[in-house]
């Protein structure tokens, strides 16, 4: 288990420093390094609200991409439409997604393990159906132009959204680290790992497991909202199963039950699809499409197998 | 009497256990199963195996409906609420292999106990103010998470166990998981605790420390009601026994008269012979 | 309007002939192993890709088949092999990723080794159209359906009237007496995982020349395939060739009537729907509450 760092203000320090150093790098580097830097803090974030639902609350969700849809159409949509500014839409997306996951929890969080498992699969992908076949939020065509975040005059360019993302990380991780260090985050673990145990001392698991649930969803909105603004352009194929199984993967890779596993988990495979897609033409030209998904499918197989606890809880037990 | 549970008015206590039936699968578990339990003693649930007694513990703490009859503590009712709602009303129980919280250190597994008790009182109609509260850290909440880790501590050091304080649940010996079950059960100051088979796989040395927390409860006002097929160990501590056959209770009453009863023996000894 | 609602009926029993093995697949898997493989519609996939691969190089049909199905067995031998017996002691959550993984992975090698393109297989017989009630049937209809009775019927015979099956049967009903007696579970996981492939291999090589072959057609037939087996019950084989077909109808009707788009969500509610309310499934053994 990560070596835990006692509370939420610890991360934040790290947090701080990962932001100050993320700002020096963005001055720098092309923008497309910037714009990798801020697609990892944005996947990042869902990955921590993923980790706190599955490896402290111990259950499953393979449909976070949904959550993440929802955000970014909320906010893309009321922008588009409603002329909200992205600050308040990215909020309303945030609102929007943890609605949703309310509303879902009822219907999914009595079911175990592998029916829990195909729920979430299987809601997250109506929700992909429903972007593709509502004409209000642009069908299968999508939403464009979405305006980018200002703040006053200034308009937003690759380097700014890269220091936001990283801000809204810390964020996420300063609140994150503190509820895991508290008696909140211990009583997840305890209903994660002994359920029955923790209701015959009076817990209401059902109510816990929900709210985590919809605080993983309100992360994945969030994150959608800001994405919905830096790219500017969002269809319905960008949020559907794959992502889902993409932000499972970064979870597993990091670490579940860890914190920063969120971070080193997406960083992990943004850059190995970036790496993959480079190098792999190079060595098979014929190769086309997202052949990536072999490595990345392999990987996961071979992590689950050889190291189940991901590189965080690996690095802390090596030097503990 | 504890404090908690005079509060919530669960005292002086009463459980009555009334017509409980249980058939599931073609099996006839429980049949018209009656009897009450007290604060302040033990009542033992004697039987053979297979006579149905951790049904009923099942029944009485929420984990399985019955299918006839109701179980009421002070005349509230018990039959058809979760776990968590029963135990919130002041049941709780211990399982035969004890429930771990992996993850989780002696300690804080003692803490999870106790702020159950607080999540319920404290936080009633806004279920966000616990997460909130916690994800930002309030300075509140740090303090009521420190003082419950104290008394935690104090509660460990009550059970004989305040030496493993800080060890990972995943560590303990079996005897240790046993001590900590019943330390974590006791937090919650029940008004009744069912122990099923507490002493089983145990060491003299064991089997004497958790008699000891036993006597405890009950010296405290707690209705104990304890499954055990040591039946030695069992008339030595139950103020009161009550038998079950088949499914069927078949004697009640004091520890030696229904020991002496010939229907009691001729029902274990039934049992030996299978 | 009947006759718009009949011909997506028709439309529906076909695809959920398909759908109905490989739901068959899960449906084995989850009996002998108690996991659910995410990975079962890239098996069809395989199938359905080796067998159009090799027949436009020139090989005739049949054997093109014979040797799609066997390659797609021995796929999902090498996914157990692999995958699945190195993890047999991790935790629930943990198979369920895995087989995740090999899902992505094994469509990301359909990538590699066939690209993007899509590929056609020719019907196995020419004829006309079959004319059913005034709604029409392509005439590759009739091997689907074919195919669908004698892999069912196959099964069957096999588990209720050979040695063999019998044997399978009682290790699933309980596994430590079955061990004692010398029944070897890891090799029943084992041909589990070998038949669930082959059955759902020849799915797809049969229904390839109805709906093409792409390297990502697994994905749908998978998750359809799901949703049939629980619908079905996943405890259930003839519950997985009642799902498929009701999920196929049902899909069809729907996607006809209010648009395609939604004939993957309509599948999906069902889906919830069932968890929700009988997640035994409608030929299921009922779930006992701990």
């Amino acid at each position: 288990m990560e070596v835990f760092l006692g509370s939420g203000l610890a991360y934040a320090r790290i947090g701080l420093i990962l932001l100050v150093l993320v700002a020096a790098i963005v001055w720098f580097v092309p923008s497309y390094y910037t714009g990798l830097l801020t697609l990892i803090a944005l996947y990042a974030l869902v990955t921590l609200g993923l980790n706190l639902f599955m490896g402290y609350g111990g259950q499953v969700s393979l449909g976070q991409a949904a959550f993440f849809g929802v955000g970014a159409y909320g906010s893309a949509t009321l922008a588009t439409r409603a002329h909200l500014t992205p600050w308040l839409g990215t909020l309303a997306g945030g609102v929007l997604a943890a609605l949703l996951a309310y509303a879902l929890s009822f219907a999914v969080l009595r079911l175990r393990e592998n029916l829990l498992a195909l729920a979430t699969l299987a809601l997250g992908i109506v929700v992909t159906v429903a972007f593709n076949e509502w004409d209000f939020v642009g069908g299968s065509s999508g939403i464009k132009d979405i305006p980018g975040f200002a703040l006053g005059a200034y308009v937003f360019d690759p380097r700014a959204y890269a220091i936001l993302a990283w801000l809204l990380l810390l964020i996420g991780i300063w609140f994150a680290g503190n509820l895991v260090g508290s008696t909140y985050g211990r009583t997840l673990i305890a209903i994660a790992n002994g359920e029955l145990g923790a209701q015959t001392l009076g817990v209401d698991s059902v109510r816990l497991k929900r709210q985590i649930f919809v605080l993983a969803g309100a992360y994945a909105g969030i994150a959608g909202g800001v994405y919905a603004s830096y790219q500017s352009y969002i269809d319905p194929t960008q949020f559907g199963f794959l992502l889902s199984v993409n932000f499972v993967l970064m979870s597993v890779i990091g670490g579940m039950r860890t914190l920063w596993g969120a971070v080193v988990g997406a960083t992990v495979v943004v850059a190995l699809t970036q790496i993959l897609q480079t190098v792999v033409p190079i060595v098979l030209p014929s190769a086309r499409g997202d052949f990536q998904a072999f490595f990345l499918g392999a990987i996961l197989i071979a992590m689950l197998i050889l190291l189940p606890r991901g590189l965080v809880a690996r690095l802390s037990e090596a030097r503990a | 009497m504890t404090a908690a549970a005079r509060e919530s008015g669960a005292f002086p206590a009463a459980l009555a256990v009334r017509g409980i039936s249980m058939r599931f699968g073609g099996v006839q578990a429980l049949e018209d199963v009656t009897f009450s339990a007290q604060s302040g003693r033990v009542l033992g649930v004697m039987g053979p195996n297979g006579a149905g007694k951790t049904t009923l513990f099942n029944v009485i703490s929420g984990v399985q409906r019955p299918t006839a009859g109701s179980v009421t503590l002070n005349g509230v009712e018990l039959t058809g609420r979760g776990v968590d709602r029963v135990a919130g009303l002041g049941v709780t129980r211990t399982f035969q292999t004890p429930v771990m919280f992996w993850g989780l250190t002696v300690r804080e597994s003692v803490v999870v106990s106790l702020a159950a008790r607080e999540f319920a009182r404290r936080y009633p109609p806004s279920p966000l103010r616990a997460l909130v509260g916690s994800g930002v850290a309030s300075a509140a909440r740090r303090r009521a998470d420190a003082a419950l880790r104290e008394r935690a501590d104090a509660l460990l050091e009550r059970a004989g166990i305040a030496h493993l304080a800080a060890r990972a649940t995943e560590t303990l010996a079996f005897g240790e998981e046993r001590l900590l079950e019943l330390a974590r059960a006791l937090a919650l100051e029940p008004a009744i605790l069912l122990l099923d088979e507490p002493l089983s796989g145990l060491n003299p040395d064991e089997i004497h420390a958790v008699l000891a927390q036993i006597r405890g409860a009950r010296d405290a006002g707690i209705g104990v009601l304890l499954v055990e097929h040591a039946v030695g160990e069992l008339l030595a501590v139950a103020d009161a026994v009550v038998v079950l056959d088949h499914g069927r209770v078949i004697a009640q009453g004091a520890g030696e008269t229904v020991a002496r009863d010939p229907v009691v023996i001729d029902a274990y000894i039934g049992d030996e012979l299978e | 309007m009947t006759a718009a609602i009949w011909q997506y009926v028709l439309a529906g029993v076909v695809v959920g002939a398909i759908y109905a093995l490989v739901a068959a697949g899960f449906v084995l898997i989850y009996q002998v192993t108690g996991l659910i493989n995410f990975a079962q519609g890239e098996f069809a996939m395989i199938g359905a890709m080796t067998a159009s691969a090799l027949a436009t190089g020139g090989m005739p049909t049949p054997e093109a088949a014979l040797i799609a199905v066997v390659v797609a067995a021995g796929v999902g031998g090498l996914c157990y092999v692999c995958a699945i017996r190195p993890a047999r002691a991790a935790a629930g959550v943990t198979l369920i990723f895995i087989t995740l993984g090999l899902d992505v992975a094994l469509r990301g090698l359909g990538l590699f080794v066939w690209g993007t393109n899509p590929l056609a297989l020719n019907a196995f017989s020419a004829g006309n159209a079959i004319q059913i009630f005034g709604g029409v049937l392509p005439p590759q209809a009739a091997w689907v359906l074919g195919t669908d009775l004698v892999v069912f019927a196959a099964l069957y015979l096999f588990f209720r009237h050979t040695y063999a099956g019998t044997a399978v049967r009682a290790a699933v009903a309980n596994p430590p007496i079955a061990s004692t007696f010398g029944i070897p579970l890891r090799t029943f996981a084992f041909w589990s995982f070998v038949a669930a492939a082959a059955i759902g291999g020849l799915g797809g090589v049969v229904i390839a020349p109805i709906t093409g072959a792409t390297y990502d057609m697994g994905l749908t037939l998978g998750l359809a395939g799901f949703v049939a087996a629980v619908l079905g019950g996943l405890d259930s084989l003839p519950g997985a060739l009642v799902g498929g077909f009701v999920l196929g109808i049902v899909e069809k009707v729907a996607g006809g009537l209010v648009s395609t788009g939604w004939e993957q969500g309509v599948g999906f509610l069902i889906l919830v729907l069932v968890l929700l309310l009988r997640p035994q499934g409608l030929l299921g053994r009922a779930v006992r509450r701990a």
